[in-house]
């Protein structure tokens, strides 16, 4: 998988790799038991701190996302961890929230928006 | 033992005007650290005491444990440095700058000098002189980093050098610090560079080291809060509240950074001064540095 990070971003380096990490871990895009590149090889390629990596990796491995095999590098987990259920619901949330903010903004009605999302997960049962 | 350290370090130019009025801050080996404050905080003064090449009118300086103006040759021989503008002899070719070094430190690495100067593309019948300034601070970088210095101080390194030049300058670094896991203490205006490449912060305001945290504390654990203006509301009555360290006015409102996180900030804020509306974000390094350098002293 591909990284990018971006320095004058809102999220500090480090929390954008995990970021980036997680989501292609989420979307399948990285599987379990693929191999991550190194601390040193990734530092190397985005031009950043081998520190930062390190903070990067540690966190993933602290959640359980990642790990390490010593010798062999770096490895996405045979087996993830359940979704923490706070972040779940924080993460939807944001995404409500949004959802509501874009509504409001374009004139649409509550009655519409949950008429929507029945319309939406009528779609994704079919 | 620290790599570098800093204690109480004072220098005025002019009497009575200090440009360092009691610096101190140490770094451990194998840190980076970002030095930032404006054009005249001190920068280069105290990287230049660090090299001994001027020196404290109070306070001590240590370089790997050694006193830079009692022990020149030592300190020069195990630092690597970068100043904004080094000055080469002109009339020397490139290639005899490079020999010059080669015989001046004992720890010089010629295949990796090689490597840099294939990579930088440095040509060594080139009269100095004749070289541009992006090839002028290449070759000041083979220099300062081909002996495999413990510390690197690089004063301003990227200065003037196009963004191209700038991101290889970066990798050349990145890639020494990975090999070698060398110090490196780095001024530059540049924040992205800083936050590309620095562990640490340390910023120098009113002649005293204003801020000092890791990098990515400082990005989450600061924020930036945007006070309306309201009756009585003062910019020494913000300064007074809980974990703020500075105060800019604006027109629309008055800008505080405070050492907390924004829900903290907010919290403590409308607490401490009866006011609400307040918005609380953390900020990128720029605006830190606009808010904290930009408001009067």
């Amino acid at each position: 998988m591909q990284i990018y990070v971006h320095p004058g971003d809102e999220l500090p380096i480090y929390r954008q790799i995990v970021r980036q990490v997680t989501d292609a871990i989420a979307g399948g895009r990285l599987r379990a038991g693929e191999r991550l590149p190194s601390h040193r090889e990734l530092a190397i390629q985005l031009v950043i701190a081998p520190l930062t990596v390190k903070k990067a990796y540690d966190e993933l491995e602290r959640a359980g996302l990642i790990g390490t095999q010593r010798g062999r590098g770096t490895f996405v987990s045979d087996r993830l961890p359940a979704p923490d259920p706070v972040l779940k619901r924080e993460r939807l949330r944001e995404a409500a929230q949004r959802l509501l903010s874009q509504a409001a903004l374009s004139g649409v009605g509550y009655d519409e928006v949950l008429s929507l999302l029945e319309e939406l997960q009528k779609e994704m049962q079919a | 033992m620290n790599a570098l350290e800093f204690e109480g370090i004072r220098r005025a130019y002019r009497k009575g005007v200090d440009v360092l009025d009691g610096v101190t801050f140490s770094v451990p080996p194998g840190q980076v650290v970002g030095l930032l404050g404006r054009n005249g905080a001190g920068k280069t003064t105290l990287i230049r005491i660090a090299m001994g090449m001027i020196e404290a009118q109070a306070g001590s300086v240590r370089v790997l444990g050694l006193d830079p103006r009692a022990r020149p040759v030592e300190v020069k021989r195990r630092v690597g440095y970068v100043a904004e503008d080094q000055i080469l002899p002109p009339f020397m070719k490139a290639g005899q700058v490079v020999d010059l070094h080669r015989a001046l430190f004992p720890t010089w690495d010629e295949a990796l000098a090689e490597r840099l100067s294939r990579r930088f593309e440095l040509r060594r019948e080139e009269k100095v002189g004749a070289l541009s300034k992006g090839q002028a601070r290449r070759l000041a970088l083979l220099c300062a980093m081909a002996h495999r210095p413990e510390l690197l101080l690089l004063d301003e390194p990227a200065s003037g050098l196009d963004p191209a030049a700038r991101r290889e300058f970066l990798e050349t670094a990145i890639e020494l610090l990975d090999e070698s896991g060398c110090t490196i203490l780095f001024s530059s205006h540049y924040m992205t560079d800083i936050e590309r490449m620095a562990d640490r912060i340390v910023m120098i305001h009113d002649g005293r080291v204003l801020i000092d945290r890791g990098l990515d504390e400082l990005r989450e654990g600061f924020s930036l809060a945007l006070v309306p203006r309201a009756p009585g509301l003062t910019r020494e009555r913000l300064l007074g509240v809980e974990g703020c360290i500075g105060v800019r006015e604006r027109p629309e409102a008055f800008h505080a950074v405070l050492r907390l996180e924004p829900e903290e900030a907010r919290a403590a804020v409308e607490r401490q001064l009866a006011i609400g509306d307040v918005r609380c974000q953390t900020v990128v390094l720029e605006d830190m540095f606009v808010e904290l350098a930009g408001g009067p002293s």
